[in-house]
Parts: C-alpha cells; sequence; structure tokens
C-alpha cells in the first residue's frame, strides 16, 4: 500500500503561473526503478555485444543459422541425379507423395492427367526444356518465370519437389525417345 | 516597485487563425488519410490517375496531418499559452503574420507539388527544396517572435511549458536543416547530400525526432498549460517535470536507430537505438504520470466536461505509445514487428490518440475564450470524443491484429525451419485484407467525429464576435534580479550540469575508447555517479536553488537544452559520415547507375514506391530465406537518397534485379493482378505514355558527381548516347517477348532500374582495419 505522504509532500510551490499551481511531489518508487532498470540494461547489453563481444552481431548470427539450413537441407535433399530420379519413379511411396504435391501446385496448370492446359503436356514425349529427370528438376528448380512457372524448389524444398518430378517419371519408361518442343500453345484449362 | 497599473491586450488574433487553420488542415489531412487506407484494400480508388495514386497520397497524408494540422495547432497552443505564462503580448505582429501566413503558403505549396510526384524521397522529408528553405526561413520567424516575446517577459520565472517550447524550438531547426541538406539539380529537383547508410542514419534521426519535437514535446507543453487550467488543478510534481524534460530531450535523440534495426546499420549503432529506446521509457511516463495525476481530484469532472475526457483520453494514448515504442525497438520484437501494419497502428494510437485528442480538448477549451461565446453545444462535443475514442480502437486494433498476424505469416517456416511456411508474399496480404477494411472504417469514425467538431466551431463562432485576453500588470514587473543571473560560465560551473557533462563524457569513453579508455571510462562513470549521488543528498538545497535561478535566466536556459539535443546525433552522425563512405567499404560495393537507370531511380522515388517496398533485406533468417542474401552496408552506399524504405505493403525489392524478364515488369506494372492474382498495387499507366526526361540527366550526374558517385567525366552528348543506347536494347528486349513500347517512355527506366537492383562489385577485404 501507499505510504501516507509526508506533509510537506503535499504543499504548494510558492509561485503561480497565470494561475497554475504546482506540488513537487515524490519520484513514484516503480517509475525510478523502471528508469534505473533500463539504464542498467544498457550497460549489460553494451557490455555483452560491444566491450567483450560475448553476443553475435547481425551478420554474424544469420550466417550462423544459414549455415544450420542448409546443412538440414543438404541432409534432408535426396538425391537428385537421372539413376535415383528413375529409381523413385517406381517407388510407390515416393511417387504417392508426389501426386499429392503435384495435384496441390502444378495441376491447375498441367491439369490433373498432365495433359496440359495453362502449361505443357508433361505425358507426352515433348518437352521444351529438356526430359531427362535432372533436366526436370533444373526447370523446377529455376522456373520459366517468362511463362509463368514459378521455381518451385527454393518454395517447397528438394524433397518433394524431387517427390513430384518421381511422380511425373512415373508415367514415363528410361530409354523412351525425347523429343524437342519449340513451344507450348496454352489451351484453356478443362 | 512602482504601483503604477497598465494593461496588456494579448495578440489572440494570431491563436485563432492557427486554430482555425490547424482545424482545416487536420480535416484535409484526415480525408486524405481515409482515401490512403481504402486505396489498399480497393486498389480501383487511385482511379488510374497519377496524382490520386497511393504512392504520391501518402506522403501528401503524413505532411498534412504532421506539419499542418499538428503544426498549425501547435504555434495556437504555444503563442496562447506563451503571452499568458511570460505576461507579454507577443513581441512583433508583423513576424505573427509572416509566421501564419508563411506557414500556410508552405502547406498550400506542398498540396501541389507531392501529389505532382515533386519529392524527395525521404519520409516526412518529402517537399522539394525551395519549400525547405520556406520551411527554414518560417521557422526562423516563429524563434526570432518566441524568443523576443520571452525577452520582454514581465514573469521572470520560465514554466515548464517554456522549458518544452524551447526545446521545440532548436532541436525542429537542427533537425531539419540537416536531414534537407541537398544539391538541387534544378527547381525542384535534388538530391540529398547523404547517401546509402549515412542517409539512413540522418534520415531516422530526423525522423524519430520529428516524432519527439515536432509531434511530443511542444504538445506535452501544451499539456502542462492547457490540462491544469482545465482541470483547476495544481500540476502534480514539479521535481518530476525537471527530471521528465532532461531526461526526455537528452535521451531522444540517441533512439533514432531503432528503425534500423537488425538493416545493413553497423551494430554499434543498432545497440545504441534500442537501449536508448528502452531508457525513453521512464522519461516519457514521467509527462504521462504528470498528466494523469494532475486530474487527481478532478475525476468527477470528467464525467460532464469533454475538455478533460479528450485530454484525459489523450495523455493515456500518450502512456500507451510511449510504452509500445521502447517494446518495438527490442530486436527481436522489431524483427517480428517492423515493415507491417503493427507500426502502422503504433503511430496512429500517437497521432489520433495523443495529438488529435489534446488538439480536440485544446480547441473545445479555447473556443469560448477566443470568441465571446459558450460552446454551441457540449453534447456535441461529448459525441464527438466517443465517435472519436471508437475510431481509435478499432483502428489501432485492426493494424495491431494485422501487423502481427502478417509478422508472423512472414517469418514462419516449415520443414525444420529450411522453408517459409507461406512463400507467396501475396497470401499473408490478402490474410490481413478485412483488418485493413477495420481500419478504413474506425478511420472515418474518427473523420466524422471531426466533422462534428467543424460544426460545433461553426455554430459557435458565426455570430460571436472575436476576443483578446487582457492582463494587468505593474509597469516594471519582471525584473530579473541582479544577484538571479547568471554568467556563460556558471551555466557550466555548477553541480548539476558538471556532473551531467563528466558523466556522459565518460559513458562515451566507456562505450567507444579502447581497451584502457573503456576501463577507465566505466571506473570513471562510476565515480561520477557516486560523486553526485553524495553530493545531492549533502547539497541537494543547491542544486534545487541552482536550478530555480536556472529558469529565470532563459539564455543559458537555452544552450544547456542546445547541448542536451545535440550530443546524440553528433556521437551516432559524425563516425557514420567519416568511415562509412564508398572508399571504406568492405566485402561488397554498389555498381553505380547508368543515365538510364538514374532515371529509372528518379521516377521510382517520384513515384513513391519506397511508401511500399523496402530494399533492405535484413540479417534475420526469414528475410533472407524470401528474399536472399542479406544487404550490406556497401550495397547503397551510391543512394542518394537511400530507399531502405520502412514499410513492406509487397515484397522487398533489394535484390529484384533479374530475378524476372523485363516483361514480366511490364505486364506487372501495366495491372498488377495480371501477374500477381489478388495485388493491391496501382497500375501505372501513365508511364507507358510519358517520356522520360532525358534532358535533366546531365545536370542531375553532374550533381552525384559531386556528391562522390563515380562517374565518369561525360559529356552531354555521351550521356545521351548512352541513354539512348540501353533504352533501345530494353525495348527491342520487351519487343521480343511481345511488348511492343517506345525507348523513351518512364517505363523502360524504371524497369533498368528495377533490373540493377542488388547488382554490387566485390571488393578484396582491406588488411588495415578502418575502425
Amino acid at each position: 500500500m501507499t505510504p501516507i505522504p509526508p506533509p510537506e509532500d503535499e504543499t504548494l510551490r510558492h509561485h503561480s503561473f497565470d494561475g497554475i499551481q504546482e506540488f513537487d511531489k515524490r519520484l513514484p518508487n516503480w517509475w525510478l526503478l523502471t528508469l534505473y532498470g533500463a539504464i542498467i540494461f544498457w550497460v549489460g547489453y553494451w557490455a555483452y555485444y560491444q566491450w567483450f563481444h560475448v553476443g553475435l552481431d547481425g551478420p554474424q548470427e544469420v550466417t550462423r543459422e544459414m549455415i544450420k539450413i542448409e546443412a538440414a537441407r543438404l541432409v534432408a535433399a535426396p538425391t537428385a541425379d537421372n539413376a535415383s530420379l528413375w529409381k523413385m519413379s517406381r517407388n510407390p511411396v515416393f511417387v504417392e507423395a508426389g501426386r499429392t504435391t503435384f495435384n496441390t501446385l502444378c495441376a491447375s496448370c498441367h491439369t490433373e492427367k498432365m495433359t496440359g492446359a495453362i502449361g505443357p503436356n508433361l505425358v507426352d514425349q515433348l518437352w521444351i526444356h529438356g526430359g531427362t529427370p535432372t533436366e526436370i528438376y533444373a526447370t523446377l528448380e529455376k522456373g520459366v518465370l517468362a511463362k509463368g512457372m514459378p521455381a518451385w524448389v527454393p518454395v517447397i524444398g528438394a524433397k518433394k519437389s524431387a517427390e513430384a518430378v518421381a511422380y511425373m517419371l512415373s508415367f514415363h519408361k528410361e530409354g523412351e525417345p525425347i523429343e524437342v518442343q519449340v513451344a507450348w500453345i496454352p489451351q484453356a484449362p478443362k | 516597485m512602482s504601483d503604477q497599473k497598465i494593461t496588456i491586450e494579448f495578440n489572440d488574433k494570431v491563436v485563432r487563425q492557427f486554430l482555425l487553420a490547424s482545424v482545416i488542415w487536420g480535416a484535409v489531412g484526415m480525408v486524405v488519410g481515409t482515401l490512403v487506407a481504402a486505396q489498399l484494400n480497393y486498389w480501383q480508388v487511385n482511379f488510374n490517375l497519377p496524382w490520386l495514386t497511393f504512392g504520391r497520397l501518402r506522403p501528401l497524408h503524413t505532411n498534412a496531418v504532421i506539419f499542418a494540422f499538428v503544426g498549425n495547432m501547435m504555434f495556437a497552443g504555444i503563442y496562447y499559452s506563451t503571452q499568458r505564462l511570460v505576461k507579454a503580448r507577443l513581441a512583433s505582429d508583423f513576424l505573427s503574420q509572416l509566421h501564419f501566413w508563411g506557414w500556410q503558403l508552405i502547406i498550400v505549396a506542398a498540396a501541389i507539388t507531392l501529389p505532382l510526384g515533386f519529392s524527395r524521397g525521404k519520409e516526412y522529408a518529402e517537399l522539394i527544396w525551395p519549400i525547405n528553405i520556406a520551411v527554414t526561413l518560417i521557422w526562423v520567424v516563429f524563434a526570432v517572435n518566441f524568443f523576443w516575446t520571452l525577452a520582454k517577459r514581465r514573469e521572470p520565472s520560465l514554466y515548464v511549458a517554456i522549458w518544452f517550447y524551447i526545446a521545440t524550438i532548436i532541436t525542429v531547426a537542427m533537425l531539419y536543416i540537416v536531414n534537407h541538406l541537398s544539391i538541387p539539380t534544378n527547381w525542384l529537383h535534388s538530391y540529398p547530400v547523404f547517401g546509402g547508410v549515412q542517409d539512413a542514419l540522418v534520415q531516422w534521426w530526423y525522423g524519430h525526432n520529428a516524432v519527439a519535437f515536432f509531434l511530443t514535446t511542444p504538445i506535452l507543453g501544451v499539456m502542462y498549460y492547457f490540462l491544469p487550467k482545465a482541470a483547476e488543478r495544481p500540476v502534480y510534481s514539479y521535481r518530476l517535470s525537471v527530471i521528465h524534460f532532461w531526461s526526455l530531450v537528452f535521451v531522444y535523440i540517441w533512439a533514432g536507430p531503432h528503425h534500423l534495426l537488425n538493416s545493413a546499420l553497423p551494430g554499434w549503432l543498432q545497440n545504441l537505438g534500442m537501449t536508448f529506446s528502452l531508457m525513453l521509457w521512464a522519461p516519457s511516463w514521467g509527462g504521462m504520470l504528470n498528466g494523469l495525476l494532475t486530474l487527481r481530484g478532478a475525476w468527477d469532472k470528467l464525467r460532464t466536461d469533454p475538455v478533460l475526457k479528450f485530454f484525459a483520453a489523450a495523455v493515456t494514448f500518450y502512456g500507451m505509445c510511449t510504452f509500445e515504442g521502447p517494446l518495438l525497438s527490442i530486436k527481436s520484437v522489431n524483427a517480428l514487428g517492423h515493415y507491417t501494419d503493427w507500426i502502422i497502428g503504433h503511430v496512429h494510437g500517437g497521432t489520433l490518440g495523443w495529438n488529435g485528442f489534446m488538439a480536440a480538448g485544446m480547441i473545445y477549451w479555447l473556443l469560448p475564450r477566443l470568441w465571446s461565446r459558450p460552446l454551441h453545444s457540449v453534447s456535441l462535443a461529448n459525441l464527438h470524443f466517443w465517435l472519436g475514442m471508437v475510431g481509435i480502437l478499432l483502428y489501432v486494433g485492426a493494424m495491431w491484429t494485422s501487423g502481427i498476424t502478417q509478422g508472423v505469416m512472414l517469418n514462419a517456416t516449415t520443414e525444420g525451419g529450411t522453408l517459409l511456411a507461406y512463400p507467396n508474399f501475396i497470401d499473408t496480404l490478402n490474410t490481413i485484407r478485412p483488418m485493413m477494411l477495420m481500419r478504413v472504417i474506425g478511420g472515418s469514425l474518427y473523420l466524422v467525429g471531426w466533422f462534428l467538431l467543424m460544426y460545433n466551431l461553426w455554430k459557435t463562432i458565426a455570430t460571436a464576435r472575436p476576443v483578446n485576453g487582457t492582463i494587468e500588470v505593474f509597469a516594471d514587473e519582471g525584473a530579473i534580479v541582479h544577484e538571479d543571473k547568471i554568467t556563460l560560465v556558471g551555466t557550466f560551473l555548477n553541480p548539476p550540469v558538471a556532473f551531467s557533462i563528466f558523466g556522459v563524457g565518460f559513458s562515451c569513453a566507456w562505450m567507444f575508447g579502447g581497451d584502457f579508455l573503456s576501463i577507465a571510462g566505466m571506473f570513471g562513470l562510476l565515480l561520477c555517479v557516486v560523486l553526485a549521488y553524495a553530493h545531492f543528498e549533502s547539497r541537494g538545497k543547491r542544486w534545487a536553488t541552482w536550478y530555480d535561478r536556472l529558469l529565470v535566466n532563459s539564455a543559458p536556459f537555452t544552450i544547456l537544452v542546445i547541448i542536451a539535443v545535440a550530443v546524440g546525433g553528433l556521437v551516432q552522425i559524425i563516425p557514420t559520415v567519416l568511415v562509412n563512405r564508398a572508399a571504406n567499404v568492405e566485402d561488397r560495393r554498389q555498381l553505380p547507375y547508368t543515365p538510364l537507370e538514374l532515371a529509372g531511380r528518379d521516377i521510382f522515388v517520384s513515384e513513391g514506391c519506397y511508401n511500399c517496398h523496402s530494399q533492405m533485406i535484413r540479417t534475420l533468417v526469414p528475410d533472407v530465406l524470401r528474399y536472399g542474401d542479406y544487404s550490406r552496408l556497401g550495397e547503397s552506399i551510391y543512394d542518394h537518397p537511400f530507399q531502405w524504405g520502412s514499410k513492406r505493403t509487397g515484397p522487398d525489392l533489394a535484390r529484384v534485379g533479374t530475378k524476372y524478364p523485363n516483361i514480366w515488369h511490364l505486364r506487372h506494372m501495366e495491372d498488377p493482378r495480371a501477374i500477381s492474382v489478388g495485388s493491391n498495387m496501382p497500375n501505372y499507366p501513365w508511364l507507358f505514355t510519358t517520356a522520360t526526361d532525358a534532358a535533366a540527366l546531365p545536370a542531375k550526374i553532374a550533381a552525384q558527381r559531386q556528391l562522390g558517385v563515380p562517374y565518369p567525366a561525360w559529356t552531354d552528348a555521351q550521356i545521351t548516347a548512352d541513354f539512348d543506347r540501353q533504352a533501345k536494347a530494353l525495348a527491342e528486349d520487351l519487343q521480343t517477348a511481345g511488348g511492343v513500347i517506345a525507348p523513351d517512355k518512364q517505363i523502360v527506366a524504371l524497369i533498368a532500374y528495377l533490373q540493377k537492383l542488388g547488382k554490387y562489385e566485390t571488393v578484396a577485404p582491406q588488411s588495415s582495419a578502418t575502425r
């Protein structure tokens, strides 16, 4: 509880400005504590980061974090060479996961049957940006921004991308002919 | 003392003028505010017209409410209260009129030039250089008028309100001049002398302290006069006034870098910005306490008196915002809240709650005293209060929700922290759409409240007679007793000032000195604190007596204020200007813009793109995941002005260069929704029909060279040739992709600029340390 203030605390200063008078009350203790507390925090914070350099600065911190993320990505990423991708395309676990990803993200342009609409057909043997597994994966990695195909790997990650490629490849056979297609004429989505 | 009495009539005419101007400009500023808020939700209300587009109108809104609405209100309050507090009529009727009309002319000039796209590209400092000079001159007129009045005062001692007015006049002049230093390239365009990180630091030293010394200190002064008057109660605590005034004006200046946390600003400045912001909490709350506790014993009047309602709510909002400010300055909180609507909510709590309600309370209190008639309707004023209150709560609540929601979504990761949960920026924007609508509703309610004030004012004064206040004084009243005079030496040679100077000196030695100096500074600081404490405990009376004497000496008082507000800026800005230059840049240095790209950049600035797009990838994992490698200090070193931005209504652009093909940008600027479904960005059709001002380039490049950007000594013909060559190549590339556009159009220059963003050269690390 607030103690009863000493009587002199309620006395007014003798001066009056245009009728305005002033008490001279003591500063509240909790207020002084916040003031002193902030000052002490400043000393500690400065010593931690600037004097003893214990704390990392922004660039050091983010670099360290990004290295960890890169490492985690490398561990999580499946090997995306031709042989492995073909192997995945024959593994139902990968294909099933890839189907979900494809139908959520890719089907709006390529259709669920992959016969093409806004984006090109993916089940025929005509390919604009290359039809080997690694070439297909590279298209997902870089995107075809001018045509509206986003770069998916940075967005959904290496694992889901590889699964989606595996799902696509499950409609193809290793060694089938790959023909070059110049452009895809967009068709209305069915 | 002779007992002959004379009557002084106050200059209340200029008070009435400023008051009416504030009411009118306030309405204009708020109408524009409501419009820009609606534009964020409904892109159609940009009307495809250049001068009605968000990027140009948002600066108009901020400048109008700060400088026109609060500015005029502040002048009315300062002139009314100062004359009464010092028992003297304003020194010069001519200067008063010059001040009033000059200021209105500046506002009109701003209201014309900003929608036309004439902008310096720095927030709250957008006005072009001829207007900057006018502002400076009129501010000097104000200062002369004010200090001349002080010199003629019949009340020797300066009341706390006057302290705040002095700090306002001095500091705004200092901030304004430094942040507006520019090299003109023609009558309507200039480049700021500072570039990149230097410009960022100077800008936010200005921006933060414009909030402090334009929107806070003068209004605190107004509070110290009008609140005890309206409550008819003594001010709660004089010693709290003393402590919170000096700590506020000293600490505020240091906190500017909290607008640049986690950016490319050197770490020591960020740490100063954060810690001093936290230290600012108590001084700010000192003002709130003195306001609220003055109402002790008058709370019952709040039920009936709209004036006190407004004041009590305003001071409460002040307390809320000055708690929120330090909170947002904590680096980790800032990582979430910065660039989002949370900041918008924070500033509107301050402007609508603190400034707007202080203005309304003051106006309702003044009307019957400046005109010979009681307020037309008290119940309308009460209705205004409640409409305004609900409006603010809706507005601020919506912006908190919106900002935190978007911040959380933008920072959310998935797959063990390796991927963004919402990689598409537009998803986060469309999630907060309902909150953006709520803001429009809240803002509109507040505006309706303001219209009620205008109606009430009109009904009160339409048939009323203006009256000027008078006072009877003794002819020779107010002469300062000789022994109370303080000399220049005496200004510094006294315990409070001497201990403060030593304390600050030792602190700086500790913070910035080398190993030995740091330790010496630490011990010096400790010793200084102990000695000051001991001295105060034993000779505290002498401190108090000295301060009472200082209050009758306006010049020494002003000198001490100048020193207190100058220290923070000097410590932060001078090293940055000396060290963080292009020549000293390590790792990466920006590639200078070609003539076409520079022209495109000026279009970017002129359209106010920085109001929604930052160019600063922070040292935060979600920023790096979303936009690429974090921005280095050297990557914007030639940018006059810097364009780091303060709000991301759209995504960051620091590394947008070559991310998309040229045709993408062409289609996007033509109709953003064709590329990005659900976008709220305006269309920019005029960029496809307006020609780029290539003729201005030689003067612009000459100015850039003067500022140290390494352009070769090109002739005008070489500049034109380079411009034409690049524009033609870009237009040809667009044509190949199906976009037909003449090379001389603005869109071509703008695309060239956007494609340059993020391009740098690698600098070999220097062996010798520069710090």
